[in-house]
Order: C-alpha cells, then structure tokens, then sequence
C-alpha cells in the first residue's frame, strides 16, 4: 500500500549554497549508551518539504530535536541554518530555536492562556511590541482558519483546532524553517489532510518544513521527500509525489 | 493592542517582566512571611524603646563621681586616679556655674535661685567610658572615690548595665533578623517551587522558543520581590495598632516609638529576601530540551 503511494524519485539534485540543513555520518548516543542515530548523511534544500519516516524509536524524534539544539550530536557533523551543532554556543541555540517554528504531537499548548497568549508567546520572546502582536496574531489565525478563536481557551478546541493553533503558533514569527514531530498522530484522516494542507501552504510559501509521521497514506494527497529512518540510519531517501 | 482587545480579556503573556497571576500558594507566603516581618519589627521596635529608656542615643556613657565640699582639696588627685583607669575615656570637672545653669533649668519658671542651691551641692566629676569590657571597671571607680570619701551615682551605674544588655539583646536581634530572614527566603523558594512545577510546562515551551534565560525566570524573581515587599508593608501597617496599644504605658516613661524608621529596612529587607528565595528557587530550573541539555 505504502509503495503504491510513492513515486519514488532518488536523485536530489541541491547546490551546496541551498542546503539549510547538511549533516555528514551524523552519530548520536544517549548517555544511556543507546544508539539513536548512526551514519546519517543528508542535506535538506531550503524550500523542500521532507517527510521523516520509520517506525517507533527509528530516530525521528531524535533527529528533530537535533535541529533545534535540544540533542547535541555524539559524533559527524550538523550545520542547521548556518551553525554548526556540535559548537554552537547557547546563546547560537536561542537564536536557531528563534528562527525555527516547532510543531509537536502533543501540541504543547498552555492550556490556561488564551489562543492569542499562546500564539503571541513566540513574538514576545522575540522582544515584538505589544501593540503589533493583535494584528499579527489575528492575521495567522486567519490564515489557520480559526480567526474567531482569539479570546478561546485551548480547551475548549478540537485536537484538529488545537493542531491549527500549534501550526499557528509555529509559523506566527515567519520562521525559514517548520519542524513539525508527528503534527497528524492523534489526528482522523480529514483533520489530518487539512493540518497538512496548512504546512503545505507555509511550504508553498516558501519555508522549509521537515514532518516526522507515520500516516505514510497522507502522501498521496501531500507529495515532498521521504527520509526513511530504520534503527537509527538512513535507509532511504526519495521523493513521493501526488497521484500515485 | 488596546483598541484590539474585547473589554473583558486582559492579556497575560508569560516571561519577561510581566508578572504572573497571584494564586493561594502566595497568598499563603505572603502572610506567613508578613507574620516573620512583624516579628521582627516588633523586636527591633522594643529595642528602639529600649535604648530611648536607658538614653543610649548618647554616643558614649557617662556616670558622675561626687566629693563632698570639704573634700574639694583631693578633687584634682581624684581626677587623677579616675583617669588613670582602664576604659575611663575621659573625666571632666562641672563647674558650679554649669551646675547652676543645668539646674536651673531643671526647676523651670520657678523663682528659686539655682546658684544658691548649687552652692551646697558635692563637686562633681563627669566620667565618659570608653570601654564597658573591663570587668572590674565600676568597681575601681567606686573604688577611687571612697578612696577620698566620694560617691558614684549608683544608677547611671545601673543605666550603663542596661545598655551593656541592650548590646547583646541587640546582637541576639541580628542573630534572629538574619535566621528568619534566611527561613522567610526558603518559604519564599518553596512557594516558588510549587509554582515552578505548575508551570514546568511554560517554562519549557519559552525555552523550547528561544527564550533567554532572564526573561524565563525574571517573572519569578519579580515574584519574590513583589511577595517580600508586600508582606512588609503588611508587616508594618500591622505594627501600628501595636505601637498605640502600648502608647499610654510607652508614653509615661517617656518613651517615643518611631515605626516610620522601620518601613524602609522592612521594605528594603522584605524585598531582598524575596528575591534570594527566588533565586533559590530558579538555581535549578532545568527542562528538557534545555540549552545545555
């Protein structure tokens, strides 16, 4: 079933100067001495859309967390958005996560603030007035579809709405880069095709967004490049494209 | 943004210098650390009476050596001796025109002449001490003055025992100012870890963002200032009824109490207390994902 989604495609052709991501025989170990990643050799072009494959504990996550500095590599090399991930400094992290927009399974939301507090959280830790975080949030949540949501409680969201706020949130600083782990995991199909609608669009716009999943079925609908991960390493890279 | 917002939403953004919403757990803490203020204040007040009774605002203490008329031959060989001992600063003579003037104004708009009164009055020397530590120090100027047939004042003697206690009750006082003060900074760090776990998840996220680590934890840190300087200014308004409850005995031994001079060291101290238990509290605040992680 999964084959007959893809149109499998091997060949990247990518410049150098393009890449936003590049890592060389990337290694990571867990100080519990579990290796997560071995090997991993890759580059991600800016404007792509990749799709993280692989099952459970296959190094998705792993890997994600190493694009925003949350995991340091074991040994090999990582340069995400310039930097170099095995010397960045702290203060290197803070701006790499600033310019980063994440998307978790769990969304993450703070459910005792309102919509607005928690799609404006990532401007105000970026220092933006309080008189231009209305207009800005109100304009993304429009582009989510949940402009009437402002004053909201998560709570009182759908997981699909509450999945639109955490894209929300993610894309409300403009950020080069999505990195979204699992964002249609607790999701049915309908919801999920339409939060992929969304990154599609951000995508279309021109952001590079990396989505770890497994609803392989989605990339029917939704073609990008498939990184498939299987005990820590890389086993294939392809490009799944629509109508297949 | 106000003209955006609907009249019944008040925005609160976490981090930063905005302060956080006041929960029962700082209610709790403030009253607790209001009532160790208090305390305090109280003891400090009841030391400002203190010392305003046994007159130490005086920079040195002083007690009076008396010869009677007839001995007023050996008064300089006296002076001699009385200055001579160890912890004596200083003896001076009053002259019997001093004595005068001082009694006259002692007896007021009477019309008795002072200068006659002092005719009969013993010579008298003013010792000032420098030292209370020797321990036979009375006793050597009782001593000297029997010696040549003086007196001492027995209770400017008795004066200078209360202000040698005062000292240690003070330095008993700033023994127990800096334990509470120290116990006040844990309940504040215990408060502020409590709310610490409850908004773990905040705390993450801000990180998760970017977040320097100023604006993660200066909410708190405004927190502790804010509940330590509200507890003080509790403390101190609650020292008022005490002060008039204790004015119609304070009053009759001429005894003024000032609890204006305790806002400030209260407030100052409330505040810094405040801000070491959040300090306390935010010197371990790690999340996953961290920075250094």
């Amino acid at each position: 079933m999964l084959t007959a989604a893809l149109l499998t495609v091997t060949v990247f052709p990518m410049s150098e100067s393009e890449s936003l991501i590049k890592m060389q025989q990337l290694m990571l170990r867990y100080p519990t001495g579990k290796v997560a990643l071995s090997g991993v050799s890759l580059a991600v072009n800016k404007g792509s859309f990749v799709y993280l494959t692989g099952e459970s504990g296959a190094g998705k996550s792993s890997l994600l967390r190493m694009f925003y500095g949350g995991l340091r590599p074991t040994s090999g090399q990582l340069s995400v958005q310039q930097w170099d991930m095995r010397s960045v400094s702290e203060g290197d992290v803070r701006e790499l996560r600033q310019r980063t927009g994440i998307i978790f399974q769990d969304h993450k939301l703070l459910f005792s603030r309102t919509v607005f507090e928690n799609i404006a959280l990532p401007l105000r830790v970026q220092g933006w007035e309080k008189d231009r975080l209305v207009p800005r949030v109100r304009k993304v949540l429009e582009f989510v579809g949940l402009g009437d949501r402002l004053w909201s409680y998560p709570e009182a969201l759908s997981g699909g709405e509450q999945q639109r706020i955490a894209i929300a949130r993610a894309m409300v600083t403009n950020p080069p880069i999505i990195l979204a782990d699992e964002p249609t995991g607790n999701l049915d199909e309908d919801t999920a095709r339409r939060v992929l609608d969304l990154l599609m669009s951000l995508n279309n716009h021109g952001t590079t967004v990396i989505m770890a999943t497994h609803d392989l079925h989605l990339l029917t609908s939704h073609p990008g490049r498939l990184i498939q991960l299987h005990q820590g390493s890389l086993v294939g890279d392809s490009y799944s494209g629509a109508g297949g | 943004m106000n003209s955006d917002i609907p009249d019944q939403i008040d925005p609160r953004l976490p981090g930063g210098f905005q302060l956080p919403p006041f929960g029962i757990h700082q209610f709790l803490a403030l009253i607790i650390v209001c009532v160790a203020l208090w305390s305090l204040g109280t003891v400090w007040l009841g030391l400002q009476g203190a010392q305003q009774w046994v007159g130490s605002w005086q920079e040195s203490v002083r007690l009076h050596v008396y010869l009677p008329i007839e001995k007023s031959g050996d008064l300089k060989k006296l002076n001699e001796r009385l200055s001579s001992l160890e912890g004596v600063a200083s003896v001076k003579l009053i002259s019997r025109e001093e004595a005068a003037i001082w009694m006259q104004g002692w007896l007021g708009d009477t019309s008795l002449n002072a200068a006659e009164f002092s005719r009969q009055l013993p010579e008298s020397l003013e010792l000032t001490l420098s030292s209370m530590e020797h321990e036979f120090l009375f006793s050597d100027i009782r001593d000297e003055a029997a010696r040549f047939g003086g007196t001492v004042n027995e209770d400017e003697v008795q004066m200078a025992h209360a202000h040698e206690l005062l000292q240690s009750i003070q330095n008993l006082a700033w023994f127990a100012t800096l334990i509470i003060a120290l116990a006040m900074a844990m309940i504040v760090s215990n408060t502020l870890r409590m709310i610490l776990l409850a908004r773990a998840d905040e705390v993450h996220l801000m990180r998760l963002l970017g977040a320097k680590e100023w604006f993660v934890r200066m909410p708190f840190i405004l927190e502790g200032a804010v509940l330590g300087s509200g507890a003080a200014i509790l403390a101190w308004i609650l020292l008022w009824p005490l002060v008039f409850g204790v004015s119609g005995w304070t009053d009759g031994i001429g005894i003024d109490l000032h609890p204006f001079a305790l806002l400030l060291p209260l407030l100052a101290g409330g505040a810094l207390v405040g801000c070491l238990g959040a300090v306390i509290a935010t010197a371990r605040l790690v999340s996953p994902d961290s920075v250094d992680a």
